[in-house]
């Protein structure tokens, strides 16, 4: 038995459900009932439960693609900022994709203190110690372009349901994007105006995530701004 | 300001309130910018701050847990919040107060989902006047909440007391002063569990109860509250242009 | 604990700095937009909250009866302390204050006292024996850049609130302040002064410059920080940054 409506917003310990609910995130249970453990919308298909969070910090899961910050080095790699409690460790060879010989090759001259990495989160441990790669083509160090952070829980609309807002940013925007599913977007563009537009987007997401007909008004926002020509 | 001959006049307390009336209560979710979560609450003359930073990386190092995050709590008086300045910084009083403050929220807190890491919250209080720590755990709670922080419920708390052998809620300065009884108490409403019990003076097993009660009524409307302001902060404002 | 500023942050931040521009969009002489609420505290004797930006600092003024100081029997006495509260930013961590807390308590406190702008003799009751020590307690909140202009913005702006204090023992008519000494910081980033820094500016900024003035323009404090350098032109340029800017600031005072 229900005890919310589907996109309801919802606080913390409040009654959700009762019975055989399959909880995905954002709940608990207690007995036979199912609670909100965060402020968020509750997010109901058939049998499963869950809260989508409003806030919070982005925990790793495997497989996520994230843009960390190399805050120290070590012997055989280094450690990444990744807008986390938890930090990331990229070792050379999972950079380079290659054995690296230690002793003769100086690996400071592939990173170093405070290089940005688009990297995919290759393990997370139980003790949440998490493993980074970046060998991919797309991944590794960036540079040029604008960091922008926004709410980690606010990057699945900035990506929108199969890209559609990410689609959105870009074509209409006429700049290149990275989003990291810890809150970090990359942004590329030869015209300055248009990068500030898309950066005004993104946080007009972050503001808006959940209010609906949010793509349109983005793209109206971009065509407006593309429309008025460059300098 | 010198002992008045009553504190209670025909049913009435000195600011006009019933027995049983908390102080106007005033909670805002969300008012800064670099903390992760906090808060800003009025109760009555109370004036009090809180922040959540947090899940974050624990430092020092060696006060890392392997399987839980470590919740830290800083409670601590602005110079300026009383009538006498406060000298600056930690004091014996406020390192009992962030204890039992910290213990009082520990309980609701999912900590065991964020191992190694550390959860800290700062309690400011900018103005005094009775039940700062009460006030405090209620602030602080809405921060938690407001920093997506996962919680099995929120904290409400109140103080309850004796004031000229009449039981009360929410007591201010003078009634903490010149009454005989002070106890603050926080509560988990959903279950109704206690997590923060303090009392000095003196209680018959009968006060005590009604005391009690009288604190689980308070608690209830300060709960209403909290969840209110964090409606009003998350609420959907579509912003059309 | 400091922040490490990832290469493109800086890179951006320096880039915009060399067209002239910064990274929200502010002229290079432009302050962000400033309030100025008196009278919040009612346990002090002055209090006034300032926001700048996100940057939220509140003072309180409280007065107290002390022993004098034995080199000025006669007068009163100032005391400004600043804390860093580690409810304002990651970076700021507890305990007692730091040399970043210690030195916005002093910059602060040199532009009051240095301008004079309290009547400080005013403020004894028995020569030698008792005077009003004057407490300002400054209380960050929220870093987003620039506290010291914030906090002494807010200092200033206590003290013209207090009118006649409540507080027992006073007999003077009204407290005496007198003048509205307001600093201004300028950060250095690329050869450019750019008023006002945020927090990203701040973190990437070679140094920064304080000028404190007063109504006629006169400087009353100056402080340079950071490990960049200025030269004689550039301070020159400062110097008629913070004239200007803090006039407009002035007018959030009493």
């Amino acid at each position: 038995m229900l005890h919310v409506q589907n996109r309801e917003l919802v606080m913390p310990g409040q009654l959700l459900a009762e019975g055989g609910y399959i909880i995905n995130e954002g709940a608990f249970r207690e007995g036979g009932r199912v609670y909100a453990s965060v402020v968020g919308l509750a997010d109901i298909h058939g049998q499963k439960i869950r809260v989508i969070p409003l806030r919070g910090r982005y925990i790793p899961k495997h497989g996520d693609i994230v843009i960390g910050v190399v805050i120290d080095t070590h012997y055989s790699g280094w450690i990444l900022d990744l807008n986390s409690p938890y930090v990331g460790n990229l070792f050379v060879s999972d950079l380079l994709r290659r054995k690296v010989d230690l002793v003769r090759e100086d690996i400071g001259q592939y990173l170093g203190i405070g290089d940005v990495v688009v990297a995919k989160i290759k393990d997370v441990n139980e003790l949440m110690r998490v493993q980074l790669e970046a060998g991919e083509p797309s991944m590794g160090r960036v540079a040029g372009g604008k960091l922008v952070e926004v709410v980690p829980t606010k990057v699945p609309r900035i990506i929108g349901r199969k890209g559609s807002m990410l689609n959105v940013l870009q074509s209409v925007g006429g700049c290149r994007l990275t989003v990291g599913q810890n809150g970090r977007v990359m942004i590329w563009g030869d015209d300055p105006r248009r990068v500030n537009a898309v950066i005004e987007a993104l946080l007009m997401i972050e503001r808006e995530a959940h209010t609906s007909g949010l793509t349109d008004r983005v793209r109206l926002m971009l065509e407006k701004v593309k429309s008025e020509g460059g300098e | 300001m010198e002992k008045p001959e009553k504190l209670i006049v025909d049913g009435k307390r000195l600011d006009g309130r019933a027995p049983d009336e908390l102080r106007p209560l005033k909670i805002q979710a969300g008012v800064l910018k670099r903390a992760d979560g906090s808060a800003y609450v009025e109760l009555g003359k109370n004036k009090v701050l809180a922040a959540v930073y947090g899940p974050r990386e624990m430092h020092p190092r060696h006060h890392q847990q392997p399987d839980t995050a470590v919740l830290r709590c800083r409670y601590n008086m602005a110079p300026f919040s009383v009538e006498e300045r406060k000298r600056p910084g930690p004091d014996r009083r406020s390192v009992e107060i962030s204890k039992v403050a910290r213990e009082a929220l520990e309980p609701v807190v999912f900590l065991e989902l964020y191992p190694r890491s550390a959860i800290d919250i700062f309690i400011e209080i900018l103005q005094a006047d009775a039940g700062t720590r009460t006030t405090g755990i209620t602030a602080a709670s809405v921060a938690l909440a407001d920093a997506g922080v996962p919680m099995r419920d929120l904290v409400s708390a109140v103080a309850v007391g004796k004031v000229d052998d009449t039981i009360v809620l929410d007591l201010t300065k003078e009634e903490d002063q010149w009454g005989t009884t002070d106890m603050p108490i926080a509560l988990m409403p959903r279950k109704k569990l206690i997590t923060l019990l303090q009392m000095d003076g003196h209680f018959t097993h009968e006060e005590f109860k009604r005391a009690l009660a009288l604190a689980f009524n308070g608690c209830e409307q300060i709960y209403e509250a909290q969840k209110r302001a964090l409606r009003e902060k998350y609420s959907v404002k579509p912003e059309e242009e | 604990m400091y922040e490490i500023v990832s290469s493109v942050k800086r890179d951006y931040i320096v880039d915009l700095a060399r067209q002239g521009k910064r990274v929200d969009g502010r002229a290079l002489d432009q302050c962000r937009d400033v309030s100025v609420e008196t009278g919040l505290i009612k346990s002090a004797q002055g209090s006034a909250l300032v926001k700048l930006g996100s940057t939220q600092v509140l003072a309180g003024v409280k007065l107290e009866r002390v022993e004098p100081f034995p080199d000025t029997p006669p007068s009163g006495v100032l005391m400004v302390n600043a804390e860093l509260l580690p409810l304002a930013s990651p970076t700021f961590e507890p305990g007692p204050p730091d040399e970043n807390a210690i030195e916005l308590a002093r910059v602060v406190d040199r532009g009051i006292r240095e301008s004079g702008a309290i009547d400080i003799d005013k403020l004894g009751i028995t020569p030698g024996e008792e005077v009003w020590a004057v407490f300002i307690d400054i209380h960050v909140l929220d870093h987003d850049g620039n506290l010291i202009d914030a906090s002494a913005l807010a200092a200033i702006a206590a003290l013209w609130s207090i009118k006649t204090p409540k507080v027992e023992g006073w007999t003077l008519p009204e407290f005496p302040i007198v003048k509205k000494p307001v600093a201004i910081t300028m950060a250095k980033i690329d050869e450019k002064l750019m008023v006002d820094p945020c927090l990203s500016e701040e973190n990437v900024m070679d140094a920064r410059a304080t000028v404190t003035t007063v109504e006629d323009g006169s400087i009353c404090a100056i402080q340079k920080g950071g490990v960049g350098c200025f030269t004689r032109e550039d301070l020159e340029a400062a110097y008629e940054l913070a004239r200007a800017r803090a006039e407009d600031l002035r007018k959030h005072i009493g």
